[in-house]
């Protein structure tokens, strides 16, 4: 751009560009964000999440966002201390892009926090992914991006679009990078409710599926499981779209076994990994765990010989260059992006 | 009492048990749990169907956790069909809007590992804005309201203001009733004191209660010019001179302002100090400097906060007094159940 003409030249330019993408990160997932920034050749915004000596957080914003399409990276994480703080985190840089006049604000979140309380299971309980799509949505936020929703349902719950991006792309280059004969594979769902998702791997792959069923008697404990399915002598694929204290698969590993697999491989999107998860893996019979970079994996990696993880940030850096200049995203419900 | 369901978050149960037992009412029974993962779960064991709801909780301690908490207990209510739900916040959520300055020095900014960022502010670079902090005060108001709360009731609002943020109705109950009793009943030669204001946003306050007490009254004034930085500039506006000193104001954090006022009135030939703070935070080493500056005859906070872990820690040896709140908000529960006026609980001797 020349200098010489001064502002007259400068307003007709902006006049003719397009408004700009503007990546933010909070504090949840800064590794995912720079790769992100890094695929789209962008820097991070200058607007940080600080925290104050009486554990209020709040939004200093160095850089201007006006009239520009605003990305706020900020995955559903953070372990017993932190998940709440990232989330409040999220709300106030949402509402900070409000006041610094934002054209557009979506929330990009990998990982949804609270998915899992999506229904009245019990009397007089929240519904408590609604709570934060109302929380959402009242804050300013008029997009989100998220990935393998606990339950597609969640959607609903919002009244902005949502989109929800797949890891089944990557989940299917890798396998198929993985064993050149699909025949010797079989999928495994270790639930009920995920026996979709994983029926829809074996659809692709042209393979066959089983599934455990369980009985569950409480939240995070895992009681009875019975397999449905024959697995002799396969090599088989637990697939889940978050693995959190990790007792169901290492339990469903050991059934997998017992029937006669010749070895058992789990793939989840979300690696939340909370309390001694990574402990019990390490223990368990698992030859391998894969899971995505949704959430920060950190010391995990080096902590868990088996596990291995797969880069998503191409598919939401695609997402978000799709959606700012109104692009289609379903194709990235079929072909990995590179 | 009629159809009437108080739940306590986990903030400040005790208070909610005095409360409580004001009332003489049972306290409605929830169960609050945090999965490892960091979720928080809510569950009403109380039934709330047609209800009038009072769900107390405090913004201090994990601040962010308290109020998703809060909110998931107020989405509780509104889907298990309460009648309505006011929500009491002794001290108010995101109650102090932090400015700028504040980011400069430093001083507030927590330095935990995972947070071990420098935040470099340049004005000279022409190209960038100037930097500012997000105001959150109508965000915190939204999501309130959003979440299903009818009425919200608090104490001592740091900004008046606040008020307008909300679309519901919200009643700021004062405390100075009681800071009023407790200087002539339990401050000796009270009559001779002097009512101070630590700084000029607090003024309105002390002064108030200085006029109605006919008690003499004097300000600190903070002077924030940036360009001189390391120099303190506070002064002191008043004579105290030979005069016990009883400073006022309505919250207490990090407690750099109040030490700093206290020296310079000790500085200025004040015999005693007393300070009187609604809302004591005392957040990072605060009671730590305190103790240390031992400038303090007495130190008076109110159970807005749960004190055992801060004033009332045994490790710290401060010389300290607890006012009890909790019968204005058990009358001020009384009167907006029965639909009375709130307003004159302003005004009434205790």
């Amino acid at each position: 751009m020349s200098t010489e003409r001064g502002l007259s030249d400068r307003s007709m330019t902006n006049k003719e560009a397009k408004n700009n993408i503007k990546i933010l990160a909070a504090n949840s997932h800064p590794e995912l964000a720079n790769l992100i920034c890094k695929k789209l050749n962008l820097p991070l915004s200058n607007i940080e999440a600080i925290k104050f000596e009486n554990n209020e957080s709040a939004i200093v914003v160095q850089d201007s966002v006006r009239d520009e399409d605003v990305y706020i990276i900020q995955t559903g994480c953070g372990g017993y201390d932190n998940l709440n703080d990232y989330l409040m985190e999220l709300l106030l840089m949402i509402h900070a892009c409000t006041q610094a006049s934002a054209r557009s604000i979506t929330a990009v979140i990998p990982n949804f926090p609270y998915a899992r309380q999506d229904r009245k299971d019990k009397s007089r309980v929240p519904i408590s992914a609604k709570l934060i799509a109302n929380l959402l949505t009242t804050a300013g936020c008029n997009h989100v991006i998220t990935m393998d929703l606990h339950a597609s349902q969640i959607q609903g719950f919002f009244s902005i679009p949502v989109d929800n991006l797949y890891a089944e792309p990557n989940v299917l280059k890798w396998i198929k990078d993985n064993y050149k004969n699909t025949d010797e594979v079989m999928m495994v769902s270790p639930d009920a409710g995920g026996a979709k998702r994983v029926a829809s791997l074996a659809d692709k792959l042209d393979t066959q599926f089983a599934l455990i069923h369980k009985e569950r008697a409480k939240a995070n404990e895992v009681s009875r499981m019975v397999l449905v399915g024959d697995v002799k002598d396969k090599s088989c694929i637990l697939v889940d779209d978050m693995a959190d204290t990790c007792g169901t698969l290492c339990k469903a590993s050991d059934i997998l076994l017992a029937e006669g697999a010749k070895e058992v491989i789990a793939i989840v999107t979300h690696g939340i990994f909370s309390g001694n998860a990574i402990e019990r893996l390490n223990k368990s019979s698992l030859k391998k765990i894969i899971c995505t970079n949704s959430m920060p994996l950190g010391e995990h990696v080096s902590q868990c010989p088996i596990l291995e993880i797969l880069d998503i940030s191409p598919t939401l850096a695609e997402a978000i260059r799709r959606l700012h200049n109104g692009e289609s995203i379903s194709y990235l419900f079929n072909y990995v992006a590179v | 009492m009629r159809d009437i369901v108080i739940f306590s978050g986990s903030s400040n149960p005790a208070l909610t048990q005095r409360i409580c037992k004001n009332l003489s009412l049972p306290q409605g029974k929830v169960l609050i749990q945090k999965f490892a993962n960091g979720e928080t779960s809510v569950q009403l064991e109380t039934s709330v169907r047609e209800k009038d709801i009072f769900i107390l909780q405090s913004g201090a301690g994990n601040v962010n956790d308290h109020l998703i908490e809060l909110l998931l207990m107020i989405s509780a209510c509104k889907m298990a069909s309460a009648k309505r739900i006011n929500v009491i916040m002794p001290l108010f959520f995101y109650s102090r809007q932090l400015d700028m300055p504040v980011v400069k020095n430093g001083d507030f900014i927590k330095k935990s590992s995972n947070l071990n960022k420098n935040i470099n502010i340049n004005n000279n670079n022409e190209e960038s804005s100037k930097p500012w902090i997000a105001q959150n005060g109508t965000l915190i108001a939204n999501l309130l309201t959003s979440a299903g709360a009818d009425h919200i009731i608090t104490m001592d609002l740091h900004d008046s203001q606040y008020q307008g943020f909300f679309d519901i109705p919200v009643d700021n109950l004062y405390s100075k009733q009681l800071v009023q009793y407790y200087i002539s009943n339990f401050i000796p030669n009270f009559k001779d004191s002097v009512i101070i204001s630590p700084d000029a946003g607090g003024a309105k306050r002390a002064a108030a209660i200085a006029d109605s007490m006919s008690l003499s009254f004097a300000l600190v004034h903070k002077e924030r010019r940036t360009k001189v930085n390391n120099l303190d500039l506070s002064m002191l506006v008043g004579d105290v001179e030979n005069k016990p000193c009883v400073i006022v104001d309505d919250l207490v954090d990090t407690a750099g302002t109040l030490i700093k006022c206290a020296k310079l009135l000790q500085k200025n030939g004040a015999t005693e100090i007393y300070a009187i703070v609604t809302h004591g935070l005392f957040s990072g080493d605060a009671m730590e400097k305190i103790q240390n500056s031992g400038l303090f005859t007495k130190v008076i906070t109110s159970n807005t906060l749960d004190q055992s872990n801060r004033l009332q820690n045994k490790q710290f040896n401060v010389k300290s007094d607890i006012l009890d709140v909790s019968r204005i908000f058990a009358e001020a529960i009384r009167r907006i159940n029965n639909g009375e006026s709130v307003s004159i609980i302003y005004n009434s001797e205790i």
